[in-house]
């Protein structure tokens, strides 16, 4: 482990006050002794720099996915005071609500294995990759209902079901979104990308449910062994991005304006109830929103294309469960025996609300919330249940994916994006991307095992496993 | 002048030098256009930028998030900039082509341009700069 950092409990590290000039709390990371030999300084160190931020509490969080990021670490978790904390764009991110759905399909395993035919229909119907451009005409006024009432907008412009939205984090929309705070710009990229995927890690997962760790879970979740599922993986486009950097621009001057020191310029920020603030918290509720109807769009065009190429319903694939995992959110939690509302910021983290929290769908009440955390291309997926672990721990959080620990430079050198695809094929899975280039850039080995991080967050009790699910064939950008 | 990719876990680190700090700037632009969609690019499209900011490394951020806006909304790929500037103000010439899917989907979209690490100096051999676009 690196210098500095001290174990405090079975995957449990801490970063003592001090680590860097102006700690306001100690920073604690979820880890591995083995995953720990990855852990890179530059990721402690933004860690260390959140716990400088004014009205941050209890600790400046990191999940077993940490790595190094700009602003926040990817892993970081961090709650402030409403009244004396700030809110910043570095704890968030550029895609705001990038997140994941799974939706589950009636179809066994030997029904859609090795149909390349679907991942070719799939990569035909749902835009990928850069300068793609959405089918799904988005006019003006359906932009600003996309930035107002997200997934439910949607389902009320029929691309869904109502039950979808029980099964979306918030709803499917943040009620608290303002778009008079999200620029001409902004809503000018929005317009073309409304159902488009985008590129990086983005993806749509045909997987099949390959294990089962909890019988009643996976039996509440509508999961069950050897049957297919189809995970979405995506944000909110350049919509999000140009909210974040708007912000970005507007909030380094109020990090001036109200005398705050901040050790890293991605960490601008404001006090949540400045005027600066609420306008940033409005402007990204906003692409959250955005990011929630872009899924639910994408939901649309996926199962039209599996209801015309399997002969089934368009209903008889529901939604397990949507989750952000970059975003801000107001959420009551209890802090030194407190029952308070706090400013919780996810960066490449994931809710993790566990039984009887407010938020779940009643029939979902006594199992806690469904976490999805996708793995690498060609990995497996992992499906787990919130806990009170973690509301009492990380204020309702988990890891979010694998976690990268190899660089685009060092994973390009290692094999090409044909070599990859082969190798995939090997084992039966079909891989469709715009460019070789893309998927070499994505290989499994550039991240961290995802086997490895969920069993951290199940020891430590964060989540709990439910269910692992392993690809039949991929589309990126 | 040249520029190239630094090892970084989860982005895309360019490291660019150049004799002065407007040649600078085109080189990290050029960076940028290469990592979104690849070598080939070429140009015949002009498009004019301003944009005005209190201090380097901000006018940098600000010219390459323009440049990713208008890249963006009117679907044009990029292959060169004249910049000129004039203190806290930065004015570029673009020249580009129509995004074309079968030689432009090679590379990564660009979600932003980091402040994270991004410094700017200046010694007696030019200008030199790291900086981090998200992917």
């Amino acid at each position: 482990m690196l210098e500095g950092v001290n174990r405090v409990g079975l995957h449990e590290w801490e970063i003592p006050v001090g680590y860097v000039a102006g700690m306001r709390v100690p920073g604690r990371i979820f880890l591995s002794e083995s995953l720990g030999k990855t852990l890179e300084a530059g990721a402690v160190q933004q860690l260390a720099n959140v716990a400088t931020l004014p009205g941050i509490l209890k600790h400046s969080l990191a999940m077993p996915d940490i790595h190094w990021g700009y602003g926040f670490p990817i892993g970081g978790v961090a709650a402030f005071s409403v009244d004396e904390g700030v809110i910043s764009p570095g704890g968030v991110g550029f895609d705001i609500n990038c997140g994941v759905r799974l939706l589950t399909t009636p179809l066994p395993y030997k029904d859609v294995s090795g149909r390349r035919d679907l991942i070719e229909e799939l990569f035909r119907a749902v835009p990928t990759g850069v300068g793609a451009k959405s089918a799904l005409k988005v006019s003006v006024r359906s932009l600003e209902g996309m930035m107002a009432q997200g997934a439910q907008w949607a389902v009320r412009a029929g691309y869904g079901v109502e039950r979808d939205l029980m099964r979306c984090e918030e709803g499917g929309f943040m009620k608290t979104a303002d778009s008079r705070a999200v620029s001409d710009k902004a809503k000018q990229r929005g317009i073309p990308q409304g159902g488009t995927l985008g590129s990086g890690n983005h993806f749509l997962e045909v997987q099949v449910v390959r294990e089962i760790f909890n019988p009643d879970a996976a039996k509440a979740f509508g999961l069950t062994l050897g049957q297919v599922c189809c995970m979405i993986h995506c944000g909110s486009r350049g919509l999000g991005h140009q909210v974040c950097t708007d912000h970005i621009k507007t909030l380094e001057s109020a990090t001036k304006k109200y005398h705050i020191t901040i050790p890293d310029r991605q960490l601008a920020c404001a006090p949540i109830t400045s005027p600066e603030g609420m306008a940033y918290f409005g402007a990204m509720a906003a692409a959250a929103n955005y990011a929630w109807a872009n899924r639910q769009m994408i939901t649309h065009t996926t199962r039209q294309v599996f209801a015309k190429m399997f002969r089934i319903e368009y209903d008889e694939m529901p939604l397990m469960y949507d989750v952000a995992h970059n975003v801000a959110k107001f959420e009551e939690h209890i802090v030194d025996g407190n029952r308070m509302k706090v400013c919780v910021h996810r960066k490449g983290a994931t809710r993790s609300f566990g039984p009887g929290a407010v938020d779940l769908p009643s029939d979902l009440s006594s199992i806690g919330q469904p976490v999805i955390i996708p793995g690498s291309m060609g990995t497996s997926s992992y499906i787990l249940r919130g806990t009170q672990t973690a509301m009492e721990r990380t204020f309702g959080s988990t890891c979010h994916g694998a976690g990268r620990i190899m660089s685009r430079t060092q994973a390009k050198k290692m094999k090409s994006g044909r070599e990859i695809v082969a190798d995939l094929l090997k084992e039966n899975i079909i891989v469709r991307a715009h460019s070789e280039n893309a998927i070499a850039d994505e290989a499994p080995e550039v991240y961290k095992s995802s086997d490895e991080v969920v069993n951290v967050v199940h020891e430590v009790g964060l989540s709990r496993l439910v269910a692992r699910l392993s690809p039949l064939g991929v589309i990126k950008g | 002048m040249s520029f190239e990719e630094i090892s970084h876990t989860a982005d895309v680190k360019i490291r660019a030098r150049a004799p002065t700090l407007e040649a600078l700037f085109s080189e990290t632009f050029k960076a940028l256009m290469q990592v979104m969609y690849g070598a080939t690019r070429s140009g015949g499209i002009v498009r004019e930028i301003t944009v005005e900011s209190p201090d380097n490394e901000s006018l940098l951020a600000d010219f390459l998030s323009e440049v990713l806006f208008v890249s963006e909304v009117e679907g044009l790929v990029f292959a060169d900039a004249r910049i000129s500037m004039n203190g806290s103000r930065l004015t570029a010439e673009l020249t580009g082509e129509p995004f074309d899917p079968v030689r432009h989907s090679g590379g990564s979209e660009v979600k932003g341009i980091s402040y994270s690490g991004l410094s700017i100096s200046h010694d007696a051999n030019g200008y030199m700069l790291d900086i981090i676009f998200d992917v």
